[in-house]
């Protein structure tokens, strides 16, 4: 049998794409032995693990796997997937399937403190006479130009627009989607575009009818770590072989419904009740783009967000294997001056939460919220360590990093994580010189915008002050700040020449892609408007984000054939998902999300069920360009995991995280089949 | 550049005159580049181009690569055009260039740039530009008045007016960024280069705003 080496060499020499493989074997050259152009590809000549010498992580916002591939079934030869399709809780066209009763959703009396395994005695399952609480509008959009003002007088305002945006990160044919989609429904109603809303069963139900479809806006949904806990409802009682976390996921609803419950009168608390249980149906047209490329590359059904709750939290997760925590901006440790959480219910509620806040001092069993989750944990037979070290105050939920886009401190008035020195996957890439960015939709205009508002209010700076006087540049508050983990970074984002060689915009990445200038690890988010977030944005409009950084890279085929893409989604958003969650520490894991892996290694429609996470993409990018782990505490030290052939889901050496390696067929001849059809 | 100007410099010398002792801000019609140095006379990017045609102007600037500024400084208005989007918004304080480049008084540029100043927002609580005469100068065999500016925020400015353009030609920035107009050529500019394309809508920051508030983006306060 032939070497892989030999393999790839022997094809490579007759393709025109040699150069850039041989550089993945460590060969470097300055011209294509077919004369094609100079390689100009500096990151071509890291050595590498694989042939992949650059990735793209793309991050979208608030989609759980069932929520957006729960009715897919995959096109590769013998592959599977668990949904809620393959488990028959739902028929293909969504309807209730023959076992819809696996994702019953259930109320919970009254308990005297916060818990995260509710007592099976105080669960009643919703029925037609105790219904599950229904679908909401919520703050989605209700018409072009529409100036809501609610019974409390709140004027909403929310469009979508009539007027476009001025968005350059789609191509000008999708401008329009940011004009359709209004529900028509007033906010803070029942969602009656659904069908039958009003009159759910208790389980999942379809995003689709004659009034909504993936091109609609929706409801939003709190998504909250103290809340996500009990969403799971995780008790060591309920564990099983298949499901050794006894995590039965079934009081979504329910903890939406009770933690702060709406108040129709004062049109206060939280009013995204029902939204947790709708779906897309893929197999019917809906998430179209998303399915041809499940279709046609690989997808995970077994990656999941790695941190219970938001987005501020999974970015830094992700960003660093770890969880942030509050300091004195030197990286020692301090208590936060407020924002301190207390899930414990108030008297005489349901579920109400005392003080919904982002900061608790998990290695103390005495903090409010703290002992139901540390006990759960020494529960489970692998025992994880909490990793909640003494005196730390971790950031549970968003909280503005310590930093503006621009690098100035963001002063203490306002409440911002001070800056981090917890080691950035961007730190390690410095360490071993090798190239990476995080590229940001709206970046540079936010940059703009950050200087005008320190100029403007130094001891204040309001980026949304100074887009109202800089109307050119008010795309700039459409950047995610939470989702830059690097900007929460002091060794990052407090040094100038670090942020400015590191921290771009999307258009940096599309120029990147054009000239060859692509660095070995490109983190692509979308802004506030593409990034597919429920309610500020759709399903659709982040696929018109995906198709234009695809197409761009379709042009380039020498670029391609080295670049494995990874497309994934920050958190589910509070959407239920069905699959079977592994517990890591304190703070996580939490619901699966889609992750599509495209590369000339990954085609085939291939269904990976490794166990996975956000950490996972930390671990690909530590073996391919080998680097050891972060840090002596962060989630990549994790080893691969192993699973039996009846029960690939669950890891039998937990706690395991896979590197995703098995994504991929390295060994396989390179398939540069076009991403779309 | 300056040649053709001084060729007809006892014509114009006289306009000149009669527009100083005139007074009013309806600028002549010609076309400029813009150019920006910065305090090592580096030029800071390629050049801007300026088109006026009386009570209008219009500019265009690298920084501004996906449109242009009209200002319409009878009708109070100053837009920042996208044409690819069909969009157009208030210009508000995105250009410092629209409250500065447009048709003054001679005399008195401190008025139209105090309107100017009121169309942008940028003159809250009162808050005045204050002009003080410098004296005159010749740039280029052309008289010009120079004038040392303080805006709204506080900004100083030296700024040179030429009374027959009736139009601010050079301002300095205390940080040394210099503003120039070069290359002015005094003829007719067609109307339609003034005129806001067809089928463009305004765009809303505030609905930007809205809509983001409802998104992970945003993020409150802590309580």
């Amino acid at each position: 049998m032939q070497s892989k080496a030999a393999r790839w060499g022997k094809w490579l020499l007759t393709t025109a794409i040699c150069t850039s493989m041989l550089n993945s074997v460590g060969f470097v050259q300055a011209a294509g032995f077919d004369g094609s152009p100079p390689n100009k590809d500096a990151a071509a000549a890291f050595a590498t693990e694989s042939p992949i010498k650059h990735v793209i992580i793309l991050i979208d916002e608030n989609r759980g796997l069932d929520h957006t591939f729960g009715v897919y079934k995959p096109k590769g030869r013998g592959q599977t997937i668990s949904n809620i399709l393959s488990k028959g809780i739902v028929n293909e066209d969504g309807s209730p399937g023959r076992n819809y009763g696996l994702a019953a959703q259930y109320a919970v009396s009254p308990q005297p403190t916060y818990y995260v395994g509710a007592p099976d005695s105080a669960k009643t399952p919703y029925s037609l006479a105790n219904l599950m609480p229904q679908p909401n509008t919520n703050g989605a959009p209700q018409n072009p130009y529409s100036s809501i003002v609610n019974a409390a007088g709140t004027n909403y305002n929310t469009g979508p627009f009539t007027t476009i945006p001025p968005e350059p990160d789609i191509q000008p044919k999708y401008a329009a989607l940011l004009t359709t989609g209004a529900t028509g429904l007033p906010a803070d109603s029942l969602d009656t575009r659904i069908p039958r809303a009003g009159a759910l069963p208790n389980g999942p139900f379809v995003l689709k009818g004659p009034n909504i479809s993936d091109d609609d806006y929706t409801g939003d949904m709190t998504h909250r770590f103290y809340q996500a806990w009990q969403q799971q409802d995780c008790s060591i009682a309920d564990a099983t072989k298949d499901n050794p976390t006894g995590c039965l996921l079934d009081l979504f609803p329910f903890v939406m419904a009770t933690y702060s419950p709406p108040n129709f009168a004062t049109l206060t608390g939280n009013f995204s009740e029902g939204n947790e249980m709708g779906f897309y149906d893929a197999e019917q047209e809906q998430a179209s783009l998303l399915k041809e490329l499940a279709d046609r590359f690989t997808l995970s059904d077994n990656y999941h967000q790695a941190f219970l709750g938001g987005t501020g939290a999974n970015h830094f997760m992700f960003g660093t294997g770890d969880a942030g925590f509050w300091s004195d901006g030197n990286g020692n440790p301090v208590t936060p001056p407020s924002n301190i959480a207390n899930p414990n219910p108030k008297a005489g509620t349901i579920n109400a939460y005392i003080a919904d806040n982002n900061f608790s001092a998990c290695s103390d069993p005495t903090q409010p919220g703290v002992a139901p989750i540390v006990d759960y944990l020494a529960s489970l037979p692998y025992h994880p360590a909490s990793n909640c070290a003494a005196g730390h105050y971790y950031m549970l939920d968003n909280t503005n990093p310590g930093y503006l886009p621009n690098g100035s401190l963001v002063p203490a008035v306002q409440g911002a994580l001070p800056p981090s020195p917890v080691k950035t996957i961007g730190d390690a890439l410095d360490a071993k010189k090798i190239s990476w960015a995080y590229f940001g939709g709206s970046y540079n205009d936010a940059v703009i915008l950050a200087n005008e508002a320190v100029a403007a209010n130094p001891s204040n700076p309001s980026l949304t002050m100074a887009a109202l006087n800089d109307p050119a540049h008010a795309l700039g508050v459409t950047y995610c700040q939470i989702c830059n983990p690097f900007q929460y970074a002091a060794s990052i984002m407090g040094v100038p020449s670090e942020r400015t060689a590191h921290i771009q915009d999307t258009s940096d990445l599309i120029a990147d892609i054009q000239n060859d200038t692509l660095p070995a690890v490109s983190i692509g988010k979308p802004d506030g408007l593409l990034d597919g977030h429920p309610q500020s944005s759709k399903l659709d409009l982040f696929e018109a984000y995906v198709e234009n950084v695809l197409a761009t890279l379709e042009k380039n085929p020498r670029l391609k054939a080295t670049t494995a893409v990874f497309i994934t989604w920050d958190e589910a958003g509070g959407y239920w998902d069905s699959g079977f969650v592994q517990i890591f520490d304190y703070f996580g894991d939490g619901t699966r999300l889609p992750l599509l892996v495209l590369s000339p290694y990954s085609a085939g429609g291939k269904i990976d069920h490794a166990y996975a996470d956000h950490v996972s993409l930390l671990k690909f990018i530590e073996r391919n360009w080998h680097l050891p782990p972060l840090t002596n505490r962060s989630r990549d030290n994790l080893p691969n995991p192993k699973a039996t052939r009846r029960n690939p889901y669950v890891p039998t050496n937990m706690p395991a995280l896979t590197d995703l390696f098995e994504a991929f067929n390295f060994d396989s001849r390179p398939d540069l089949r076009p991403y779309l059809q | 550049m300056w040649a053709s100007i001084r060729a007809l410099s006892p014509a114009l010398s006289f306009l000149g005159i009669l527009a100083l002792f005139g007074g009013t801000a309806a600028a002549e019609q010609f076309s400029a580049d813009i150019v920006t140095t910065n305090a090592g006379d580096r030029m800071a990017g390629a050049a801007g181009k300026l088109y006026v045609r009386d009570s209008l102007v219009r500019f265009e600037t690298p920084d501004f690569r996906n449109g242009r500024f009209l200002v319409n400084v009878s009708a109070d208005t100053a837009f920042f055009v996208m044409p690819a989007q069909d969009i157009y918004m208030d210009a508000k304080e995105s250009s410092s260039l629209t409250q500065i480049l447009v048709p003054v008084d001679p005399d008195d540029p401190c008025q139209a740039w105090q309107t100017m100043a009121k169309i942008a927002g940028a003159a809250g609580h009162g808050s005045k530009w204050h002009c003080r005469r410098l004296g005159t100068d010749n740039i280029d065999g052309r008289q010009v008045i120079e004038y040392q500016a303080t805006s709204p925020a506080g900004s100083a400015i030296t700024a040179t007016i030429d009374p027959l353009l009736k139009f601010p030609i050079r301002f300095q920035y205390q940080d040394g960024t210099k503003v120039e107009l070069v290359d002015i050529r005094e003829q007719p500019q067609p109307a339609a280069l003034f005129q806001m394309p067809a089928g463009s809508r305004k765009f809303d920051p505030q609905q930007l705003i809205e809509r983001i508030k409802r998104s992970d983006v945003w993020v409150e306060p802590p309580k």
